[in-house]
C-alpha cells in the first residue's frame, strides 16, 4: 500500500503490516517475545537499542517509539529477519518507524547528511557515497585512497571499464521518473524544512 | 541446486564496485570469459538505490519505480537474468521484483508513473521478471560454474589461510533464495574450494555484519567500527592472511579501515580483502594491475602476491578430479536433503 503516514488514524501494527516495506505481514503478530532477534543483534550488543522491545512497543500501539532515538542505531542487517521463530522482521518493522519519522518531520537530522544520495541519483544517475564524507573519509583513510579517487577515470580505462555515469538518455530517464513519482518532492521537502527551522 | 544461468545476462553495475573498486568488475568480465558466461553490461543502467534506500532517503515505491525500469530494460535487451556484483543491488532488486509480481495496487501504481511519464517501455506486467527465476549473484554464478573454475587455475593459494566473510545482504534477506547455508554461510568457501584451497571455514562472528550500516559508519563511527573490530580481531585470531567478500560495501569497510581501527587501538591487522571475483581472476593468472585493480585498495596486495606459486601440472589434475567428484555429490538431491538437517546444528555465534 503506497499510503502516506497519518497520525490521527495511525494503529501502529496494522500500518506496519500493511506497509509496502513489509515482506512478513502476518509475522509480527506472531511475536513470542522470545528476544531471539535482541540476542543476535549486532546493534543490541554495542548499543541501548533493542528489537524485541521495539517491537513490544509496536504491539502496544506505543507510538513514542517513532521518537525513540536509539531505533537509528540498526544496521539493517537482517540477521533478526533470518533468525525469527515467528517469522517477523524486526529489520523492516525498524526500517517503517524510521519512514513514519521521516513523514512526520522529525528526522530532518538524520537524513539531511545522506540527501547527497538523492542528489546524485536525480543529477547523474547512480548513487555514490555524498562529497559532504570526503574530507573525514580522507583523514580517516588516507592520502592514496583520495588519490585514487581523483584518478577514477584514468584507472577505469586502464582496466577497460567504461565511464562510470551512465548513457544521457538513462539519466533523463531515471529522472524524469523520480520526479514524477514524488522522490524530488520528498528530498525537497526534507531540505526546505530543515532551513525553515535554522 | 536451484537453476543457475550462464546466458542471457545482464551484469548489473554496482556504484560502489564503479567508483571504489572498479577491479572487481573487469575482475568478474575475466572471470566469466574463461568459464563460459554470456553476458553484457549495459550504459543505461543506473543503480539499485542501495546507498541510499538504507539511509532512509529513498523511500520503497521510489525505489521499486526505478527497479522496474531495470527489469524493463533487461527484458528490452533480452537479457532477463540479472547477475549482480553487490550484495545489497542483489537484495534490492529481488524484493523490487517480489513487490511488483504480489502487489498488484503498488504495481499499478508504478505503472501509472510510467504512463504520466509517457515511457511505456518501461511497464511491468506480473511475471515478466521473477525474483527467484532471473536475480542472481555473481557468486551463484561462480559456484554453478566451479568444475569450469578448476580448469582454469594457474596459481596455488594453499600456502594461505583464507577466511569468507558472506555479508548479510546476500545470505539473510531472501534467505530462502540462497544456495549453500543460512546458518553457516559457505558458499564462498565452496567456490574458493574448487581453486584447491581449504578455508579456515567456521570462525567466532562469521555471520556478523561488517557493520558498516549503511548511515551508521557515517554518523555513528564507534558504533560501526566496534563491530568490524570484532570480526577483525576473531580473524586474526584463526592467523587469516586473505578474507574474501562478495560486497563491496563490506569491502569498503574492512579494506579502508582495517588500518584505522588497529590503530585506534594499537594492534595491528595484517589481512588482505578481495572479492571473490578478484580472487578466481588471481587464481587464473590475471594481472594485477591491469584486471584485478589492486591498486585501488587501502591494504596492499603485494606481499600476498610475491608468494604464490605457479600450480603443478599433477596437483592441478588432482583438484579437477575433487572438484569434479564434490559437485556431482552435491548435484545429487539426496545428498542436499542430508546436508540440510546437518546444518541446523552448525553452532552460531552471532
Ligand atoms: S521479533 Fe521474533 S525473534 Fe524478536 S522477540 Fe519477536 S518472535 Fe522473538
Ligand atoms: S537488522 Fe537491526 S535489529 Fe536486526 S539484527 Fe541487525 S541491527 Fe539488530
Ligand atoms: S547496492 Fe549499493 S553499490 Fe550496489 S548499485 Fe546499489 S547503491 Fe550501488
Ligand atoms: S556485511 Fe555490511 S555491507 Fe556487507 S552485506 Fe552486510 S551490511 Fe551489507
Amino acid at each position: 500500500m503506497v499510503e502516506k503516514f497519518r497520525e490521527d488514524s495511525l494503529d501502529l501494527e496494522e500500518y506496519i503490516s500493511h506497509n509496502i516495506k513489509s515482506s512478513k505481514p502476518k509475522g509480527l503478530l506472531k511475536c513470542v517475545q522470545c528476544g531471539m532477534c535482541t540476542s543476535v543483534c549486532p546493534a543490541a550488543q554495542h548499543s541501548n537499542y533493542n528489537p524485541r522491545s521495539m517491537v513490544e512497543c509496536v504491539l502496544e500501539g506505543d507510538t513514542a517509539v517513532i521518537e525513540d532515538e536509539d531505533i537509528w542505531y540498526c544496521f539493517y542487517c537482517y540477521t533478526c529477519h533470518s533468525i525469527c521463530p515467528a517469522d517477523n522482521s524486526p529489520c523492516e518493522v525498524n526500517q517503517v518507524l524510521r519512514q513514519i519519522a521521516v513523514d512526520k518531520g522529525i528526522a530532518d537530522d538524520h537524513l539531511i547528511p545522506f540527501l547527497g544520495f538523492g542528489d546524485s541519483f536525480l543529477n547523474h544517475g547512480i548513487g555514490g557515497i555524498p562529497e559532504n564524507f570526503f574530507p573525514e573519509m580522507k583523514e580517516d583513510i588516507g592520502d592514496d585512497w583520495w588519490d585514487f579517487k581523483t584518478h577514477l577515470d584514468d584507472v577505469r580505462n586502464h582496466l577497460g571499464l567504461d565511464p562510470v555515469f551512465p548513457s544521457e538518455e538513462a539519466i533523463v530517464e531515471v529522472s524524469t521518473i523520480l520526479k514524477s513519482c514524488g522522490f524530488e518532492d520528498r528530498i525537497n521537502k526534507i531540505r526546505n524544512h530543515h532551513k525553515d527551522e535554522d | 541446486m536451484k537453476n543457475v544461468p550462464d546466458k542471457n545476462i545482464l551484469l548489473f553495475k554496482s556504484c560502489l564496485v564503479s567508483v571504489e573498486y572498479p577491479g572487481i568488475e573487469s575482475s568478474t568480465k575475466y572471470v566469466f570469459d574463461k568459464i563460459g558466461v554470456d553476458y553484457h553490461v549495459d550504459r543505461a543502467q543506473t543503480c539499485c538505490t542501495g546507498l541510499g534506500h538504507y539511509s532512509d532517503v529513498f523511500d520503497q515505491f521510489s525505489t521499486t519505480v526505478n527497479g522496474a525500469r531495470h527489469f524493463a530494460l533487461a527484458n528490452k535487451l533480452n537479457r532477463p537474468n540479472m547477475v549482480m556484483m553487490c550484495a545489497t543491488c542483489y537484495a534490492i532488486n529481488k524484493k523490487v521484483a517480489n513487490i511488483l509480481n504480489n502487489n498488484e495496487e503498488v504495481r499499478d501504481e508504478v505503472n501509472q508513473v510510467f504512463d504520466d511519464c509517457g515511457y511505456d517501455w518501461m511497464k511491468f506486467n506480473k511475471g515478466d521478471l521473477d525474483s527467484r527465476e532471473n536475480i542472481f549473484h555473481i557468486i551463484d554464478i561462480f559456484y554453478s560454474k566451479r568444475k569450469e573454475i578448476a580448469k582454469n587455475i594457474k596459481y596455488d593459494f594453499s600456502d594461505f589461510n583464507i577466511a569468507t566473510h558472506h555479508g548479510c545482504h546476500y545470505c539473510k534477506v531472501h534467505y530462502g533464495d540462497t544456495i549453500e547455508g543460512i546458518r553457516n554461510p559457505h558458499i564462498i568457501d565452496d567456490v574458493v574450494n574448487a581453486c584447491g584451497v581449504e578455508t579456515i571455514g567456521w570462525y567466532d562472528f562469521k555471520r556478523t555484519t561488517c557493520g558498516s550500516g549503511f548511515s551508521q559508519r557515517f554518523v555513528h563511527k564507534k558504533h560501526s567500527l566496534t563491530v568490524t573490530l570484532d570480526k577483525l580481531k576473531s580473524l586474526k585470531e584463526n592467523k587469516t592472511n586473505i578474507l574474501i567478500h562478495l560486497c563491496p560495501n563490506c569491502h569498503v569497510q574492512f579494506d579502508r579501515y582495517q588500518t584505522y581501527v588497529g590503530d585506534k587501538i594499537g594492534e595491528e591487522f595484517n589481512i588482505v580483502h578481495l572479492n571473490i571475483a578478484q580472487f578466481l581472476a588471481l587464481a587464473m593468472g590475471a594481472d594485477p594491475y591491469d584486471v584485478v585493480g589492486i591498486q585501488t585498495h587501502t591494504v596492499p596486495v603485494e606481499p600476498i602476491l610475491k608468494d604464490l606459486k605457479p600450480l603443478s601440472k599433477d596437483n592441478k589434475d588432482e583438484i579437477i578430479e575433487k572438484v569434479s567428484y564434490k559437485v556431482d555429490l552435491d548435484e545429487s538431491e539426496d545428498f542436499n536433503m542430508e546436508a540440510d538437517t546437518v546444518k541446523v546444528e552448525v553452532n552460531e555465534t552471532n
